[in-house]
C-alpha cells in the first residue's frame, strides 16, 4: 500500500451538518452604495451582499464559524455565501438569539432563494462564492 | 437641487466641483454614479439609434408585451410610457409590493399624510417592516423623529414615540422605544393581537399579550400616529389586514400610514396604475411568464428575480446605470437619470409634486451626453 491509512480524512466521507432555516432580507445602505459607486458585477457589491448572517447556535448546528463559506439552498435555487455571526445588540431579536432564522440582504444572491420569508437548508461549504454570472447565467 | 436617490426627494442639495452636500450615502453615490452601460444589441456594443431601432421593432412584433418599473423616471417619461402601452396593447407593472398601498391611499380606503405634516403633528410614529436608516436615511432626521414640528417643539426627547415592529432588529430599531419583533410568515397573527389589545381583550397569541396590550395602550393615546409601511409590511401582509387594522385604529385615535418605497417616482406610475385599474393594479398579461416581450425601464428584474433570464421572451433594458438584467437583454439602452442629468417632474412618496431641475447640466446634447428616457420612449412611438 502506498499511503498511511491514518492520513485518509475519513470525515469528509460523512454528511455535513446542515441546519433549516428561514431568510429574512434586509436593507443595507452600504450596500446600495457599493452599487451606485462600482456597479452590481463589482466584488466590493458581491462581499456585502453574498452574506448570511446567523445565529451562534445555528453556526454551532453546522460545525461553521464566523468567515466560513456556507451553501443556502431552497427549492428555487442554492448559493454559496459568507457566514456571519449575529452581533449583540445589533440582530440580536429581544435578547433570544434568532436561531432558525437568518438574515441576508436584499440582492440576487437572497432573491435566488425564492420569496420572502424564504424556506431554505444552510450548510458548511468548501465552495467559492457563487458569482453573479453563476446566479443569473449570463 | 433635488435628489432622486429615493422617494424623499430632499430639495436642499448642492453639488459644486464634484463634491455632493447635504445629501446621503446614498444619494451622494446616487448622484455622482457614473456606472454607465453602453448600448447593445444581443450583447454586442453597437449605436444607440440602432440600439432604439431593434427596441422598437421587438415591441411591434410582440403579441404580448409588458413594461416593468417606471418607478426611477421622471413623470413625463411615464406618461409617455403609458401612451406607448396602450398604442401596443401592453401592460404596466410598476413592480414594487407597495402598489396595492398606494392604491387603498389614491381610492381612500386608508387615510394618509404629508411629510410636512409628520414633522409637525405626529407623536406615535411606527416603522414597521422598515428601516430607513438604511433605506431613507434623512427621513429620521426631516420629519419623522428628530426635528421639532409647530405642534412638537419638544421633539424627540418628549413629544415623540417611535416604534419598531419588523421581523429583524434593525438599525432604525435601537433609537426606538418600543421593539416588537415579528415571526417570519406570522404577521397577521401579530396584527390580529394588536386589534384585539386595541378593544382591550387579552389576545391569546405566541405573542407577549402584555407587550401587545401595552402597544395598544400607546396607540390609542396617540393624537396623531403616523405607520411607516416598509416592504417587510405591505409584501407580508394581505392588504385587506392593513385596511382593518387602519380602520381600527381610527376608531381610537387619528392614524395615517405612508408607505416606504426606494424607487423616487413609484408614488407617480403607481397613481398612475391605480387609476387606470381602479380594481387594482393587475397588469395585463397577468404573469411575467405570459409576456413575449418585457421592456425594464429603471428596473433591474435580473436582480429582483433571478430566474428571470430563464425566461422565454425578449428582453429591453432602458437604465441609467449597469443592471444584472443588462447581462442578459436582447437589447440595452442607456439613458440619463432623472434629476442628475435630467429635468423633469416627480411625486414624492407623500403625493407632494416636485420639480427636478437637472444636476450636471450635460442636458441631452453635446459628445457624451445621456439621452433621456423621454426621448427614447418617444422616439419608440413613431417607430412602432
Amino acid at each position: 500500500m502506498s499511503g498511511n491509512i491514518s492520513e485518509i480524512r475519513f470525515d469528509r466521507f460523512l454528511a455535513v451538518p446542515e441546519r433549516e432555516i428561514t431568510i429574512v432580507r434586509y436593507h443595507d445602505i452600504f450596500q446600495t452604495e457599493a452599487a451606485l459607486k462600482h456597479g452590481k458585477f463589482s466584488k466590493e457589491y458581491q462581499d456585502l451582499s453574498a452574506v448570511i448572517v446567523l445565529d451562534p447556535a445555528d453556526l454551532k448546528k453546522i460545525d461553521a464559524s464566523d468567515g466560513d463559506h456556507v451553501k443556502i439552498s431552497s427549492e428555487y435555487g442554492t448559493v454559496v455565501a459568507v457566514a456571519k455571526k449575529s452581533e449583540e445588540k445589533k440582530d440580536v431579536r429581544a435578547n433570544e438569539g434568532h436561531s432558525g432564522v437568518g438574515y441576508m440582504p436584499a440582492s440576487v444572491w437572497s432573491n435566488i432563494l425564492g420569496s420572502k420569508p424564504a424556506s431554505a437548508k444552510v450548510s458548511r461549504s468548501q465552495q467559492k462564492i457563487s458569482t453573479v454570472g453563476e446566479l443569473i447565467r449570463v | 437641487m433635488t435628489c432622486t436617490g429615493c422617494a424623499l426627494l430632499c430639495e436642499d442639495i448642492d453639488v459644486r466641483d464634484g463634491e455632493v452636500r447635504h445629501a446621503c450615502r446614498i444619494g451622494t453615490a446616487h448622484i455622482l454614479n457614473r456606472q454607465q452601460i453602453d448600448p447593445m444589441v444581443d450583447q454586442e456594443v453597437v449605436d444607440i439609434d440602432d440600439a432604439i431601432r431593434h427596441a422598437a421593432a421587438l415591441l411591434a412584433d410582440a403579441e404580448r408585451p409588458m413594461f416593468l418599473g417606471f418607478g426611477n423616471s421622471i413623470t413625463e417619461t411615464q406618461a409617455a410610457g403609458v401612451r406607448l402601452a396602450e398604442k401596443i396593447g401592453a401592460g404596466i407593472d410598476p413592480c414594487s409590493v407597495h402598489t396595492s398601498l398606494i392604491d387603498d391611499i389614491v381610492h381612500s380606503r386608508v387615510r394618509t399624510c404629508t411629510l410636512p405634516e409628520v414633522r409637525d403633528q405626529a407623536d406615535v410614529i411606527l416603522f414597521w417592516g422598515a428601516d430607513p436608516m438604511n433605506t431613507h436615511p434623512r427621513l429620521m432626521s426631516g420629519y419623522a423623529y428628530y426635528p421639532r414640528g409647530k405642534n412638537r417643539q419638544h421633539g424627540w426627547e418628549e413629544d415623540r414615540t417611535a416604534i419598531a415592529i419588523d421581523v429583524r432588529r434593525s438599525h432604525t430599531a435601537s433609537i426606538c422605544k418600543s421593539v416588537h419583533e415579528i415571526i417570519p410568515g406570522r404577521d397577521v397573527e401579530f396584527i390580529d393581537a394588536l386589534m384585539l389589545a386595541l378593544r382591550n381583550k387579552v389576545p391569546k397569541t405566541v405573542y407577549d399579550s402584555k407587550r401587545v396590550l401595552k402597544l395598544a395602550g400607546t396607540l390609542k393615546k396617540a393624537e396623531f400616529g403616523v405607520i411607516f409601511a416598509g416592504s417587510g409590511l405591505v409584501g407580508s401582509v394581505p392588504r385587506d389586514a392593513i385596511i382593518r387594522l387602519m380602520d381600527e385604529l381610527n376608531e381610537f385615535s387619528d392614524f395615517r400610514i405612508l408607505p416606504l418605497f426606494s424607487q423616487y417616482n413609484l408614488r407617480s406610475i403607481a397613481t398612475a396604475a391605480a387609476c387606470e385599474h381602479s380594481g387594482g393594479c393587475t397588469p395585463t398579461p397577468a404573469s411575467l411568464h405570459d409576456a413575449d416581450c418585457l421592456l425594464c425601464v429603471g428596473f433591474d428584474l435580473a436582480s429582483s428575480l433571478p430566474q428571470a433570464c430563464d425566461i422565454d421572451a425578449s428582453i429591453i433594458v432602458i437604465d441609467p446605470s449597469e443592471t444584472l438584467t443588462a447581462g442578459c437583454a436582447d437589447v440595452v439602452i442607456p439613458c440619463a437619470a432623472g434629476g442628475v442629468d435630467l429635468a423633469g417632474t416627480a411625486v414624492r412618496m407623500d403625493g407632494t409634486k416636485i420639480d427636478l431641475p437637472s444636476i450636471t447640466k450635460t442636458g441631452q446634447t453635446g459628445a457624451g451626453a445621456r439621452i433621456s428616457d423621454l426621448s427614447i420612449m418617444n422616439r419608440l412611438l413613431e417607430a412602432v
